[in-house]
């Protein structure tokens, strides 16, 4: 059945978004739960950005419906993005505003009074690091630090829901271990957080749930380690042994469910193409042998060779 | 971060998002250097009507004499000046920040569309009144000075108001443009075009034609005419243009003359009459009361500014922003 839809922070159903003869989103059925990092990924021109364009009321869907915070999107509705934090892919700012006026502006546009203003600026200067740099004119910020005002302003509000459609492009290295922090940390308070990225190793380390677009259709949707084991159907089992691998070699490859065995250096590496988990059948296997297990490890694929399989799949 | 204890209400206030906005458009306006050039550029023009009187009658040797009607025969910004006021204020507001891409964070924020538009069109206000405040001061106190003391202070406001209503006839025109085209370039373009056409076409209709009666309805300087006033020896008071450009000098006009007619006029080019002369070239065509006049451009001018931004208004609630 799922979650109950009130514990989701983004639903949407059959949305579909046209540009005259191309569909950018077809039919596609979110479920983003409260709570949850929420990757949404897909190759160029999926539709990540006209979704979630859609969801903060920027663009106007063709069909179907899109749920933010228990509130449905639709025409020009003030009050449902009181709680939704929005960074916009590559966002641009007025230049001649300088840092911190834009963000007190916008603070007062959220109803923030002037000494919580105050305080929240000064600490989100701080966290994305900014801090110096606050008295400057926009249009002298660098692209990255226009990109790290972007993420301070998505948090500004204290909201419910932070919206970051691809937060890490152009942020140097240190920067893009920040916003994993930045993320990791909201998350940590209760703040559900939907980002769209390309980066596919920064998803696996910070999100906790994924939805992967392809040509506007959702390919697959779920918690990451499961999208990750289903998708790849298989996991990989690192195993080291008190004596000399070859002992064991023979033992475990008669194992119906291992398609492919060999060593490397002192480690037994087991390819499996199990669903389930098969550490027990595996470790039995050895014991009965003769092995001594001292190492076992199940290295889960990368979600890069997921997505790629994914993607491939339905080319 | 504390996300617990949230003591701001999550109901923020109108008139503190509209003060929001007007805040972040009063901040670009000032810091707009084509705005700060049309400004330096009307205080120029304003020193040289001041002085230059004053700097041909030392050439000459001639005494400086005092003029007390010298502001109310002065008062009144130029259709340019208003035209360009407009212009460098409102020319990017809504187009700007579709073309910077800008639009994107602004719209997100909780802020209704028709908020952000009132709050950019009372900046403009602030901002166009702010600067006809420091040009009539800055010709009060110089005409003073120089012509001594002045008649008829008491219409300053009015004039002001009345300049403010001509500008925001252009001011309209400009942000339905640009809300329209979403683009710079093409609103100034189209704006500039629909001014000297204003402009030149008026001049050429009221002169040649006798349909000057269709330039009441448009925008700009409006149809040519003299003020007769009943009982004066002499035909013409003086000339006067009639468009939503002229409304402060209409005003004074009315306010020292309450009672007078304009009386329309066409040149004869063909017509030549036997004594000659330039009044024997005009023909009158027709007269109204001036304070039909005044109250049909002032009407006009409220018409064009409501049904503009109305439109401007329509287009902007409705727009996707694509990027
Ligand atoms: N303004 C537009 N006009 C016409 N087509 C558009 C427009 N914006 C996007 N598209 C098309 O819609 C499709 C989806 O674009 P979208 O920007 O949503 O992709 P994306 O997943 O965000 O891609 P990326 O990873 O490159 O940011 C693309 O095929 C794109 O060409
Ligand atoms: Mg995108």
């Amino acid at each position: 059945m799922g979650p109950k839809p009130l514990d989701l922070a983004i639903e949407t159903i059959d949305l579909t978004k046209r540009y005259g003869s191309l569909v950018a989103v077809n039919r596609l059925n979110l479920r983003v739960g409260k709570g949850t990092i929420h990757g949404f990924l897909g190759p160029n021109g999926a539709g990540k950005t006209t979704t979630i364009k859609i969801l903060v009321g920027l663009l106007k869907p063709d069909g179907g419906r899109a749920i933010v915070l228990g509130e449905e999107v639709h025409g020009d509705n003030p009050r449902s993005r009181l709680k939704i934090g929005y960074m916009p892919e590559l966002p641009k700012f007025p230049r001649h505003l300088k840092g911190w006026e834009l963000l007190d502006i916008y603070g007062q546009m959220y109803g923030m009074p002037l000494q919580e203003r105050r305080t929240r600026i000064k600490r989100l200067m701080e966290l994305v690091g900014l801090k110096g740099r606050e008295n400057d004119l926009i249009g002298e910020y660098s692209k990255g630090m226009q990109q790290r005002l972007g993420i301070a302003q998505a948090l500004l509000s204290e909201p419910e829901l932070v919206i970051l459609d691809e937060p890490s492009l152009g942020l140097d290295p240190v920067g893009m271990v920040e916003v994993r922090e930045i993320i990791r940390e909201i998350a940590r308070e209760g703040v559900t957080v939907f980002l769209s990225s390309h980066l596919l190793s920064e998803v696996e380390q910070v999100c906790t749930h994924i939805s992967i677009i392809h040509r506007g259709v959702c390919l697959a949707e779920g918690p990451l380690k499961d999208i990750i084991s289903k998708i790849s159907g298989s996991a990989i089992l690192e195993v080291e042994v008190a004596e000399t691998p070859d002992k064991i070699v023979e033992a475990v490859k008669r194992l119906p469910f291992v398609s492919n065995i060999h060593v490397e250096g002192s480690r037994v590496i087991i390819e499996t193409n199990a669903n389930g988990d098969v550490r027990p059948q595996i470790s039995r296997a050895i014991i009965e042998a003769g092995g001594t297990i001292i190492y076992m490890n199940l290295r889960m694929r990368s979600l890069e060779e997921t997505f790629m399989r994914l993607i491939m799949k339905s080319r | 971060m504390n996300f617990e204890d949230k003591s701001w209400s999550r109901e923020p206030k109108l008139m503190r998002q509209l003060w929001a906005v007007i805040k972040y458009e009063l901040l670009w306006n000032i810091r707009k250097k084509k705005f700060l050039g049309v400004l330096i550029v009307a205080f120029a023009i304003t020193t040289l009507n001041l002085t230059l009187p004053v700097i041909l009658r030392r050439t000459y040797d001639m005494p400086i004499e005092s003029n007390p009607n010298y502001i109310v025969s002065n008062s009144g910004i130029g259709g340019l000046m208003l035209f360009l006021f407009a212009l460098v204020t409102v020319m990017n507001s809504i187009s700007g920040e579709f073309e910077s891409g800008t639009i994107v964070p602004l719209l997100t924020k909780p802020i209704s569309r028709t908020l952000i538009l009132i709050g950019k069109i009372a900046a403009a206000f602030i901002t166009i009144f702010a600067a006809y405040l420091l040009l009539y001061t800055y010709m009060i106190v110089g005409g003073t000075i120089i012509y001594g003391p002045q008649n008829n202070l008491d219409l300053t406001p009015l004039c002001i108001l009345g300049d403010l209503l001509s500008t925001f006839v252009w001011v309209s025109i400009i942000l339905a443009l640009g809300s329209l085209t979403k683009n710079t370039i093409l609103t100034s373009v189209i704006a500039i075009m629909v001014f000297l056409a204003m402009n030149i076409g008026s001049s050429i209709i009221s002169v040649f034609t006798e349909s000057a009666w269709m330039l009441h309805y448009l925008p700009g300087n409006g149809a040519a005419g003299y003020i007769k006033v009943e009982g004066q020896p002499t035909a013409y008071a003086g000339s006067i243009s009639t468009g939503t450009d002229n409304i402060t000098k209409m005003i004074i006009q009315y306010y020292l003359h309450p009672s007078a007619n304009v009386t329309y006029v066409k040149v004869e080019l063909r017509g030549g009459s036997p004594q000659g002369g330039l009044s024997s070239l005009l023909k009158e065509l027709y007269s109204e009361p001036l304070s039909l006049v005044l109250f049909r451009a002032i009407s006009v001018a409220a018409a064009y500014i409501i049904a503009l931004i109305t439109l401007a208004w329509y287009i902007f609630k409705r727009a996707q922003i694509l990027e």
